[in-house]
């Protein structure tokens, strides 16, 4: 498929440009610290010493500066958030950038990592240097204690050293249980390894500490190179000769440098604090939890109720319940936000893995034995249940375009049913125009989740006169028995259902077709291999006929 | 904590201290270094290491997700059977392998990556977690059914040949009485 440009433009370059200007600030600094140390006056004696190790530390050193500040900064979600809400401050393409703020965080964090392996291979050549080059001339300057020191006595006997290697040590353990397999197996150990990032920035903040590196203060009374009274007969004859070499007034003075980690790091450690003890304030109170339904294929509806909670369709929120396990917060998309007719909001939830497992088993009854034959009437004890959020998503942009087409694989309509319930209430009060909605799922039961919802939707846009508004489209990919859903109250999705996998091109091209010159919003929220080909087509799409762009929800 | 497979974790630092080592071996040859035959050792330690930790186990429940690759490892490490099922084995098999590292400086990170994984094996063989081997699954067909391979031996049932040759002449009177309904109200 030919790339288009104009599609392959509204979809990348944003993004790209972004990474362009991370990498040229990244290059500016490392060659800009580069030069400084190799060409600047008051670190001539030291360069002499130690040579390129010198400036390829100091650049990596800066460069490191510059992204373990940055890393931080996608992290903060409440104030992604609030950018992502405030649209008098961001514009649909400055949001569109939000969605990738995890890629983003991930990069810094390869270029932290790539970095330090060069400041630290710098380092140690350096230091190998600081035993073998122990100069007579400048003591000051030494790091070593006598030529020829072990440089191993040098690295755990210094503060920089000690910290250096603590700071590799925890960015290793980071680094490595930070990989996809972990992330998807067992989220805790990347969880509450990565927390150790804290430890790692407060080491990082008194790595400088000691002064290892000194640059000269007095340039001007003691220009590099020049005469010292202590040099040999000798050394003295050969200098007269030129005439340009002037006398030293005074010996070189040496100062360490001041630690300049902090004033990169300060920032964006108070503000990432900051927001992390706003969320746990903000947390503290648990809700209350008004129903709890059950719905075909392993599904569990669950309505709840808290004080000034605001949401906009398409957000999401983490659950805390201690009574499973005190420490892991668990993702789940709001499907009902509270309104000024409702204050309930709700989740829905697919039991797969034993946290939803050992939850649902908390808040369902359990099935009675057949023993008993009084009915025992007792209260409903929900466990406590404590609510992170919410947080925003790319699924929020639905009402920002004029045409949207929604794709959900499965449980991940979540988000479009928020869209819809949002729609039922005032359609008439967006900018959307049109909503194309394509579901597709394993089985047909899992239509029933939300087929009350799509067809009172249905109804409300036929009596309201806008037939148009809603195209429905379910697939269902099992083949096995012939199905369909029979109810009579149900025949609108009835007709829209069919057999098999959806022919994402065909799909394309109608829609292009009948919108031509509109800029459609794709929505994708569902399985990896589904939202890779939707990406792919985004970006082929004919120039003559729409303009697709392309959002995901990315899960974790 | 929930049902977390330490293993897993293991398996990953391991990887990764080995293939430190080997680097750090490589450097320390290179550069001629005071104490290269450690960094020596460390190569073949870190070979080692890489070989057996290559192939990814099984997981006890939920999708396994094999390395690119890693069949023919996956059948060389199930060759050892018990020894290296059991991660008691590796937990002192890489706490044994690491210790010669931390005697050079280059190799002195991967020796301590090394101490970590074993530590994490070592949790993972008290948590009772064993090495599997991940190996192709094989399709089974499902059984074809009988009817399809014979086809009917004898012709649908026709009326007798009296009546067949006045349905070719009078059309309206060959129409008969179904002995089955057709229709399904019944």
């Amino acid at each position: 498929m030919a790339v288009s440009v104009r599609s392959w433009l509204a979809n990348e370059a944003g993004k790209h440009f972004v990474l362009m200007l991370w990498l040229a600030a990244n290059t500016w600094l490392f060659l800009d610290t580069y030069l400084l140390y190799s060409t600047g006056q008051q670190y001539h004696y030291l360069y002499q010493m130690l040579g390129l190790g010198l400036c390829i530390s100091r650049a990596s050193a800066s460069v490191l500066n510059l992204n373990c500040s940055l890393v931080l900064l996608p992290m903060c979600r409440s104030l992604l958030t609030f950018i992502r809400g405030s649209h008098t401050m961001s514009t649909r393409r400055m949001r569109r950038l939000l969605d990738k703020s995890k890629s983003f965080h991930v990069a810094c964090g390869i270029a932290i990592c790539i970095f330090s392996a060069v400041h630290v291979s710098a380092h140690l050549i350096n230091v190998v240097n600081f035993s073998a080059g122990f100069s007579e001339d400048f003591p000051a300057l030494n790091l070593a204690r006598y030529k020829g020191e072990d440089p191993k006595l040098i690295i755990f006997t210094t503060i920089p050293g000690v910290s250096g290697v603590l700071l590799v040590l925890i960015l290793l353990l980071m680094f490595i249980s930070s990989s996809h397999c972990i992330r998807v197996c067992n989220y805790e150990i990347f969880w509450y390894t990565h927390n150790l990032f804290i430890v790692f920035y407060i080491i990082l903040m008194v790595h400088m500490a000691g002064g290892a590196l000194k640059f000269q203060t007095n340039i001007e009374a003691h220009p590099p190179g020049c005469l010292r009274a202590s040099q040999s007969l000798r050394q003295q004859q050969q200098a007269e000769d030129l005439d340009q070499k002037q006398r030293c007034k005074e010996d070189a003075h040496f100062q360490p440098h001041y630690p300049q980690t902090w004033l990169w790091v300060s920032g964006p450690l108070c503000l990432y604090c900051v927001e992390r003890f706003y969320r746990y304030i903000r947390s503290s109170h648990p809700v209350t939890i008004v129903t709890v339904i059950r719905h075909p294929c392993d599904v569990v509806e669950l309505r709840m109720l808290k004080k000034n909670f605001r949401a906009r369709p398409g957000q999401y929120i983490l659950l805390n319940c201690p009574g499973v396990s005190p420490f892991e917060n668990h993702p789940f998309t709001l499907t009902a936000c509270p309104t000024e007719n409702k204050q309930t909001f709700g989740i829905h939830l697919r039991i797969v893995g034993d946290w939803t497992e050992h939850f649902a088993h908390l808040l369902l009854p359990q099935p009675r034995a057949a023993l008993e034959i009084l009915p025992v009437v007792h209260q409903r004890r929900y466990p406590t249940l404590y609510v992170d959020g919410p947080f925003g998503s790319p699924s929020e942009e639905v009402f920002n375009y004029d045409v949207s087409l929604c794709i959900a694989g499965g449980i991940g309509v979540t988000p479009f049913a928020c869209v819809l319930n949002a729609l039922i209430e005032r359609w008439q009060s967006f900018r959307l125009q049109r909503l194309y909605f394509v579901w597709v799922c394993r089985e047909l039961q899992s239509f029933y989740w939300f087929a009350e919802l799509l067809c009172a939707l249905h109804e409300k846009l036929w009596q309201d006169n806008r037939p148009d508004y809603l195209n429905v489209k379910l697939y269902v990919t099992q083949k096995d028995s012939l199905q369909s859903m029979s109810e009579l109250r149900y025949r609108p999705l009835a007709a829209r259902l069919q057999v098999g996998r959806p022919k994402w091109k065909l799909l394309f091209d109608e829609i292009g077709k009948s919108n031509k010159d509109k800029r459609v919003g794709v929505f994708c929220c569902g399985p990896k291999g589904i939202s890779r080909t939707l990406h792919r087509l985004c970006n082929s799409a004919k120039s003559s006929g729409a303009t697709f762009e392309f959002n995901k929800e990315s899960f974790s | 904590m929930g049902r977390i497979e330490w293993a897993m974790w293991a398996n990953e630092q391991a990887l990764a201290a080995g293939l430190i080592l080997l680097a750090g071996g490589i450097v320390g040859v290179a550069g001629q270094f005071r104490g290269w035959e450690f960094a020596s050792y460390a190569i073949a330690a870190g070979v080692f290491v890489c070989l057996l930790e290559y192939p990814r186990s099984k997981r006890a429940k939920g999708t396994s997700v094999e390395r690119t690759g890693q069949y023919c490892f996956t059948v060389c490490v199930k060759a050892f059977g018990p020894v290296t099922r059991n991660y008691y084995v590796r937990a002192f098999l890489h706490a044994a392998l690491c210790v010669p590292g931390g005697f050079m400086l280059a190799t002195v990170l991967g020796c301590v990556c090394l101490g970590i994984a074993s530590l994490i094996y070592l949790a993972a063989a008290v948590r009772g977690e064993h090495w599997e081997p991940i190996l192709p699954r094989k399709d089974t067909r499902k059984p074809v059914a009988e009817s399809i391979k014979s086809p009917p031996q004898n012709p649908p049932p026709r009326p007798p040949p009296e009546i067949r040759r006045k349905q070719a002449k009078d059309v309206e009177g060959a129409a008969y009485d179904n002995p089955m309904s057709v229709t399904d109200d019944e």
